[in-house]
């Protein structure tokens, strides 16, 4: 677990978004001990919570090994940040190497891809009985037109959700309530 | 600055909503403006190369001024404060969730909580994906990613290091108002992607 968080830490250079991407193919596709669910679960998780978008894998450590995953999954986030001491000693010359802002940028153009990939995974997973549509439309439209905060969008969306599940007869689709 | 200083200013920092971009802010304002431990531009150098550290920024900024005033304990002491607030509510909140597990509540937080969960997944690919939008290499290495994850099953994290790779032989600088710039801005730059979503 601590091997594949790492990865993902340092293969995204941190970014939540992007490393949820990453962890959707190594936890959810390849080694299957995380559903889809579960995988979105943690990543809202970093809309509700404080501090930076990344600690959401805390989330994924404790689904898998209660406490000590957690824990543990903290170093996938605190090692590579120790990168910046001896980067520090040779700050000069990296600021006059163009590479390292080309690299950076190449490989923020294959994230999106990546990502947009990702997007499409969880879509099939997700959205299947018409009040997920309903739910998702309705969150991405206070997102995308209104100046809500992202957790109040979220909250908003959800609470339809729950609504029209309850008042609506088979908006559930197949899925026991 | 004493660690106990540190522990309350970086925990303080932990309980700051807006990711990374408030976080750094409101770390600058304390220790350039308030204290005036550090000059402006030895406060942006240390953010500048944080924007290439392999980790999220604001933990790399962390480090930086954690060893500046405390050496390696400090480096200890002003990541843990920092994570510490985020990190406990997110377990308590996955336990939460594991509680509902077998409750009638727990199909309906699926329902309901998920495809919203999505939504922030999409708005954050698309807000990324906006600057990339137009005949360039680098929106040919987000296509080359996409059909490599979906038709042919590489792994992302090759693919961002080979995208990586490609970028710093084949990106144009880019030219903003006569003055040289690289492209800076990176996806992995948690604090852009996530404050843009």
């Amino acid at each position: 677990m601590l091997g594949s968080l790492m990865v993902a830490s340092l293969s995204s250079f941190g970014n939540g978004t992007v490393m949820a991407a990453v962890l959707q193919r190594s936890f959810v596709q390849d080694a299957r001990v995380l559903t889809n669910d579960q995988l979105l679960f943690a990543f809202a998780l970093a809309r509700v919570t404080p501090g930076q978008s990344n600690l959401y894998i805390a989330s994924i450590g404790y689904m898998m090994f209660g406490w000590a995953g957690s824990i543990l999954s903290m170093l996938a986030i605190i090692l590579p940040s120790y990168l910046m001491l001896p980067m520090l000693g040779g700050y000069q010359r990296l600021r006059t190497l163009s590479a390292v802002p080309r690299f950076t940028r190449g490989l923020a153009s294959t994230a999106v891809g990546i990502l947009m990939a990702t997007t499409w995974n969880l879509s099939k997973d997700s959205l299947d009985p018409p009040v997920t549509w309903v739910v998702l439309t309705v969150a991405l439209g206070l997102m995308i037109f209104t100046r809500l905060p992202t957790i109040v969008s979220l909250a908003l969306a959800t609470a339809l959700g729950v609504a029209i599940v309850l008042a609506v007869p088979g908006a559930a689709g197949s899925v026991p309530l | 600055m004493r660690l106990w200083e540190l522990f309350r200013l970086f925990f303080r920092l932990g309980w700051t909503f807006g990711a990374g971009t408030a976080m750094t802010a409101l770390l600058q304002d304390e220790l350039v403006r308030k204290r005036r431990m550090v000059t402006r531009s030895e406060f942006m150098n240390v953010y500048g190369l944080a924007r290439i550290v392999p980790s999220g920024s604001t933990t790399a900024i962390a480090v930086a001024f954690g060893h500046r005033f405390g050496g390696l304990l400090g480096t200890v002491v002003a990541l843990v404060a920092m994570i510490l607030p985020a990190f406990t509510l997110t377990v308590l909140l996955t336990i939460g969730r594991e509680q509902l597990q077998g409750t009638p509540a727990f199909p309906l937080l699926n329902l309901t909580i998920m495809p919203a969960a999505l939504a922030i997944v999409i708005v954050s690919t698309w807000n990324l994906a906006q600057e990339f939008f137009h005949p360039s290499v680098e929106l040919l290495l987000a296509a080359c990613a996409a059909i490599g994850i979906l038709v042919f099953g590489i792994s992302p994290p090759l693919l961002l290091v080979a995208g990586g790779l490609v970028g710093a032989f084949t990106v144009r600088e880019r030219r903003t108002r006569g003055k040289r710039t690289e492209g800076t801005k990176r996806s992995g730059e948690g604090e852009g992607a996530e404050q843009t979503a």
